[in-house]
Order: structure tokens, then C-alpha cells, then sequence
């Protein structure tokens, strides 16, 4: 069975590569974009393409023989698995079958393919929160070393000062930190 | 404040949402709505399905033709966002062989040269095969004798690559909504053939899509957005330089705002009743993919058209805010 992986996302595509190798006896290709001379000759038997590519009305319309697209393209949707489709659209990914390729064969490739592209969605956020939480303890560093100068107090107390601020008024410690820059910029005239 | 999740692709004719956002109609009506900016139709329509989205900027045959057939959950269209917007963008060899009058006779007589000199065949390029594009070109060419699925190829392209196909030479036309023909036009890719608006006066292109069985059960949220998005239009409607400066921004359309502003020159967003789904534009568009066997067999074509296009519910909006 040959798969073609359509997607922008590089990092993601060889996850489901990789993911697919374990599966069964298979050639996968990764293409950033569909190109349908090259997916000709490569002649997939699925294609799994995701919902930020933006090839995947070209790969929709391919529905129909014709002499530059002898093997008709069709969405794979299977209905006898209850919630597959759902889950397949909320994991941002879908699977066209070219030709008469068994459902099971099939639904074994789309269920590889949303777990991969639902574990690179994870880690993508993963990453987001750190480098948040990252920025967020940097601005609280910030923020207590200028009221250890301008107050003169210790770190203890500063980092206890910025606490109360945030419980004060409902908002992450992160925030606050960042309004107290913020201000001391405005105070000085200039940026903070 | 109800919070809503919609749909759109970057076109000048999802103004009308875009402005909505930005201008405050929907917070106007206690709704917090987030615009999703999707990069293909098949994608719109998928999430709109599920329930990923609760409503799209959507094609007006693409929901027809959902509703149509077996495997999606019907669509009810309350209203339509523009008309007139897509238009054919030949490559300036064969925008060369284009008459005045617009027509495609030109064009004719050098695909049947072509054959006879057995150099390579026409390929062209539209957004999707359920789209008011396809059928818009489909017609254009037929009027001057040309067979669609014989004498040339139409495939399907994202508009946003579409500039780059041109000027590849990978397609040599291209039928797109505004502000794509004028991007390929600026990028000199080609010029413009013909528009919609001089084909089919008041062309019906996007409409609001929403999954019927929703709309059914949250009359009320329907109402408030169809209300903000009709403001939404009014606006676009009247302030065009600044809808350009909107629509260019990255999050939208993200194309030049003087690449933008001229070609929201023959679109219509608003005035004449142009939101009003009219279901004479629904069984006009059924009855061309009826010609180019775009339907299942023995569909009810008036049936469809009476159950998609809902202008009970686009009229009970206005109203309601001429009312206010």
C-alpha cells in the first residue's frame, strides 16, 4: 500500500511517517504540496491530506477519470465507525482513497495519521505554554529587581509584593509583573 | 455573551464578517465570535459538519449540494453575504484573442486552431467544482461553442495560488473572486476577460451557511448574527477605502490594499436587497449543476433550493433592525 502524506508541516508529516511504519508493510511520501504529475507517478492508494493544505480542493475535485487522472480520487468517509469522521475533521485531518482499497486498510491509516497529527498538536501547545511561562518568569524577574532598586527591598519581599498585587486584583502574577514594567517606563519617559 | 466559532476564506466577499468583528456588530449583539481563517472549501464545509464551526462564509453551490446529497447534514443559507466578484483572468496570450464584447469566440477559434496543429490543449482553473466560478465559466465558454469537458481542462486551485499558476504557465486562465484576478492582473500574470457582473448581472456567489439542524434549535442566536452580519454588510457597503485597509490586513485577506480596493469596485455587499438569499439565485445555480451533472440523479431540485435558501429568516432580521 503506498500512502502520500500532503502537508505543509514537515515536523508533523514525518510523525505520521513514522507512526505509519509500524503499521504494515507500506511506502510512504511526504509532499509539502500536491503536485499531480509527481503523485501520478508515485500512484498512492491513499492520500492523507491536512485541513491547513491548502491542495485539498484540488485533491477533492479529482473525483472524476479522466485521461491526466485515470485512478479517480474519493474522501474517505466511513460511517460504520461511529464519530470517525468527527474526530478525523476536529483533528484537522482527512484520508482520500484512490481506487477500491479496503475500508479496514484504510481507517488503519486515517487512525495513525489523527493520532500523530493530534500528538504534534499537543506538543505544538506544550511548547507554546513553555515559552509563555518562560517570558512570564522573566517579566516577574524583571519586575522584582526594579522594586528591590526603587523600594529597596529584598527578593522575598518584592516577589511577595507582586503576589499580593496579583490576588489583589484577579490577574496572573505575569501579568501584573508586566504592568509594573510597564508603568516604570511611563514614569521615566521612556520605553520599559 | 454566546460564544460562536465562524468560518471564512480570504476573499473580498467575507467582508461583510470581517467587518462585523471589527466594527463591533457582534458584540452589539452579545455575541463573542471568533473568525477562523480556513485555506480550503472542502475544509469549511467538513467543519461546518461537524459542528467544528457553527456557521462559514461559503460557497452558494457547495451548500446546495451538501444539502443535496446523502453523506453531509443539510445547510440553511439565511443570507447572502455579496454579488458579483469572481472573473476570468486569461493569460495575456490568450487575453490577446478577446474580443470587446467580452465574448469567448476569440478564444474558440484558437483552441480549434491549436487542435488542428496538435499543440497541447487549454487548462483552466477554478476555486472548486460546486461554485458559482465553475459554472460561471462553464456558461462563458458554452456561449461561444466551446465544450467545458472536451475542448478544454478546468481544474481546481486555492485562490490564493492562483496568481502563481498563472504566471507559471501551469494553467492559462483562471476564474477566482476578487481580490485573487486582480492580484494575477497586478503581478502580470494576465488580464482580465470578463467578470461575472457583465455574464450574469447581480451574480450570486458566497452566502451564510449553517447547519440546519443548529439554526433549528438556536433561533434566537440565528436572528442576532444574521442582524450583526447585515450591519457588517451595510458598512462594507459604504466606507470602501477603509474596508480595503481592513481586508489587507494579515489576519483577513492579506493582499495590498490598492491591489483590494479597486476590486471591490463591481462587488455588492448590501445595497438592492443583495443579502437576501434569493431563491430564484438557488434554483438558477441548481439548474447548472443539473447541466454539468453536478447533482444526484432524481433530486428535487425546488425542494433543495425552498430548504437551503431561507429568506424567512433573512427578513425577520432586517426588520427587526429597521425596527430598532
Amino acid at each position: 500500500m503506498r500512502v502520500l502524506v500532503v502537508d505543509p508541516d514537515p515536523a508533523r508529516a514525518a510523525l505520521v511517517a513514522e507512526g505509519l511504519a509500524g503499521v504494515e508493510p507500506l511506502q510512504v511520501r511526504h509532499a509539502p504540496a500536491f503536485d499531480q504529475v509527481e503523485a501520478a507517478a508515485f500512484g498512492p492508494d491513499v492520500i492523507v491530506v491536512a485541513s491547513d493544505s491548502p491542495d485539498r480542493d484540488t485533491i477533492e475535485s479529482l473525483r472524476e477519470a479522466t485521461a491526466a487522472n485515470p485512478r479517480p480520487v474519493v474522501m474517505f468517509v466511513d460511517r460504520s465507525e461511529p464519530g470517525l469522521a468527527e474526530a478525523a475533521v476536529h483533528a484537522g485531518v482527512s484520508a482520500y482513497v484512490v481506487d477500491g482499497l479496503s475500508a479496514a486498510r484504510v481507517r488503519s491509516v486515517l487512525e495513525v495519521a489523527m493520532s500523530r497529527f493530534g500528538l504534534m498538536n499537543g506538543l505544538r501547545q506544550d511548547l507554546e505554554k513553555a515559552k509563555a511561562d518562560l517570558a512570564s518568569r522573566k517579566t516577574v524577574d524583571r519586575a522584582k529587581a526594579l522594586l528591590m532598586k526603587e523600594r529597596g527591598l529584598d527578593e522575598d519581599a518584592a516577589y511577595k509584593l507582586l503576589r499580593k498585587l496579583s490576588m489583589d486584583t484577579g490577574r496572573p502574577l505575569g501579568a501584573v509583573a508586566a504592568d509594573l514594567l510597564a508603568f516604570a517606563g511611563v514614569l521615566k519617559g521612556g520605553g520599559a | 455573551m454566546t460564544r460562536l466559532r465562524l468560518g471564512f476564506v480570504a476573499l473580498n466577499d467575507a467582508a461583510a464578517l470581517i467587518a462585523a468583528g471589527a466594527k463591533g456588530f457582534f458584540a452589539a449583539e452579545g455575541l463573542e465570535v471568533d473568525l477562523v481563517r480556513e485555506v480550503s472549501w472542502a475544509t469549511i464545509r467538513d467543519k461546518v459538519d461537524v459542528g467544528a464551526l457553527h456557521g462559514a462564509h461559503m460557497l452558494a453551490p457547495m451548500a446546495l449540494a451538501a444539502t443535496a446529497g446523502a453523506e453531509l447534514r443539510p445547510l440553511v443559507a439565511p443570507m447572502a453575504l455579496n454579488l458579483n466578484g469572481p472573473a476570468v483572468t486569461l493569460s495575456s496570450r490568450l487575453a490577446g484573442v478577446i474580443d470587446p464584447a467580452a465574448s469567448a469566440q476569440g478564444l474558440a477559434a484558437l483552441i480549434a486552431r491549436r487542435r488542428d496543429e496538435g499543440a497541447s490543449g487549454i487548462t483552466l482553473a477554478v476555486v472548486f467544482p460546486h461554485s458559482t466560478h465553475n459554472y460561471l465559466l462553464r456558461d462563458w465558454l458554452s456561449r461561444a461553442g466551446i465544450d467545458p469537458d472536451r475542448d478544454v481542462r478546468i481544474n481546481v486551485a486555492p485562490p490564493a495560488r492562483m496568481t502563481e499558476l498563472l504566471v507559471s504557465g501551469v494553467v492559462e486562465g483562471i476564474c477566482v473572486t476578487e481580490p485573487w484576478g486582480a492580484a494575477a492582473v497586478t503581478a502580470g500574470a494576465g488580464r482580465t476577460a470578463v467578470r461575472a457582473s457583465q455574464l450574469w448581472p447581480r451574480t450570486p456567489d458566497k452566502v451564510l451557511a449553517l447547519a440546519e439542524a443548529w439554526a433549528a434549535e438556536n433561533p434566537e442566536v440565528v436572528q442576532a448574527l444574521v442582524r450583526a452580519i447585515l450591519r457588517g454588510a451595510a458598512w462594507a457597503e459604504r466606507n470602501r477605502p477603509e474596508l480595503a485597509a481592513l481586508l489587507s490586513e494579515p489576519a483577513y485577506v492579506a493582499a495590498p490594499a490598492a491591489v483590494i480596493a479597486p476590486s471591490l469596485e463591481d462587488m455588492i455587499f448590501h445595497a438592492g436587497e443583495a443579502n437576501a438569499p434569493d431563491p430564484a439565485h438557488a434554483a438558477w445555480l441548481l439548474a447548472q449543476m443539473v447541466r454539468w451533472n453536478h447533482l444526484p440523479v432524481g433530486v428535487d431540485a425546488a425542494a433543495i433550493a425552498a430548504r437551503v435558501y431561507r429568506p424567512d429568516l433573512y427578513r425577520a432580521a432586517r426588520d427587526s433592525l429597521a425596527a430598532g
